[in-house]
């Protein structure tokens, strides 16, 4: 069987996106974090997938809420790609990429995210300190819950989140990789 | 629910390519990236899930159809060529029509070959014009599906 060209695949890309028929973008970018899957939308990143999720649900579940025209490119994502790794490999401090919620269906997580978008780098804050900042004190169980659905986790910094114990808590992608990220950012925990 | 299309590029996208070849010869990476785009374009508006390979097989074959018919555009000539230029766009395009019945492929070779209009098939066949028109895309047709 003949090998897919990876310029066949780029030049069908650019010309999807050129002429609008692209719902998404993806890429796959090695990082010290592992293999992530990056998906693009119209509005900004809305996924970005750890190794340990299976890359056909995540995709799919970008498919069922843009459109099922999923394109696969480096090239049309190099810029996200170039910030992401810049980001992750300690190159610069800063990762300022246009974020889209839609995934998150349920007002109050879409707040708990968007207020955890404004927790900077090196700072942490408590599950019961961003239920407060979202609007509702009761709610740090529900601000769990958002923080392990995060769709976009690292640019949603949700590995800033930590328990009221200030250990290291729990992490979609897995405590080492919090704990990385947060080394990475120079963050203090115990 | 359709699937994200690039994973059908993914899984599809090796045989696609070598289906390509076998109809469009070393023009076959055009034709897969021109088929591609067609199924994009079509895909969104897909009433199921089912047979996408298969889909993916008519639309590939569809654009190396085309694609041979572009590289013989129609050209008006008083008197049909006598002699078929033998090059290796017609090697490819022998080996396209090659699962069709000699009738079938008669038809495909007047047609896109020596560029003649349904009169000029006609003609050449002792039928008349609708008749030639349908012998046509008879042939087309059962090409598309022998591919599928």
């Amino acid at each position: 069987m003949t090998p897919l060209p990876e310029s066949l695949l780029e030049s069908v890309a650019a010309a999807a996106v050129r002429e609008g028929l692209a719902d998404a973008i993806f890429t796959r970018l090695d990082t010290p974090l592992g293999r992530l899957l990056v998906v693009e939308g119209p509005d900004g990143i809305v996924r970005i997938a750890f190794p340990g999720e299976p890359e056909d649900r995540a995709l799919a579940e970008v498919a069922a809420a843009l459109g099922p025209n999923l394109i696969g490119s480096d090239t049309q994502l190099h810029a996200e790609r170039d910030a992401l790794s810049a980001y992750l490999e300690g190159a610069t401090a800063t990762l300022d990429l246009p974020v889209d919620l839609r995934l998150t269906a349920a007002p109050f997580r879409r707040t708990v995210l968007e207020r955890l978008r404004d927790v900077p780098r090196g700072q942490t804050v408590s599950y019961g300190e961003l239920a407060l900042r979202a609007g509702n004190p009761r709610a740090a169980r529900a601000v769990g819950t958002a923080c392990a659905r995060n769709p976009v986790p690292i640019v949603v910094p949700c590995h800033r989140v930590l328990p009221g114990t200030g250990k290291l808590g729990n992490y979609g992608g897995g405590p080492e990789r919090k704990r990385a990220l947060l080394e990475l950012e120079g963050a203090y925990f115990s | 629910m359709l699937p994200p299309f690039w994973t059908l590029v993914e899984a599809h996208g090796d045989e696609l390519l070598a289906h390509a070849r076998k109809l469009a010869g070393d023009d076959a990476e055009d034709v897969l990236q021109d088929a591609l785009l067609r199924a994009l374009r079509a895909y969104p508006r897909l009433r199921h899930a089912e047979h996408l390979r298969a889909w993916l097989y008519r639309v590939t074959t569809t654009a190396a159809i085309d694609h041979h018919r572009r590289r013989r555009p129609e050209v008006a000539t008083a008197e049909p060529p006598a002699t078929v230029a033998v090059d290796d766009d017609y090697d490819d395009f022998e080996g396209l029509i090659a699962p069709l019945n000699e009738t079938a492929r008669t038809a495909l070779r007047l047609r896109f070959v020596d560029d003649l209009d349904y009169d000029g098939i006609a003609a050449r066949l002792g039928c008349s014009t609708v008749a030639a028109r349908q012998r046509v895309s008879t042939a087309v047709r059962t090409l598309r599906e022998s591919f599928a």
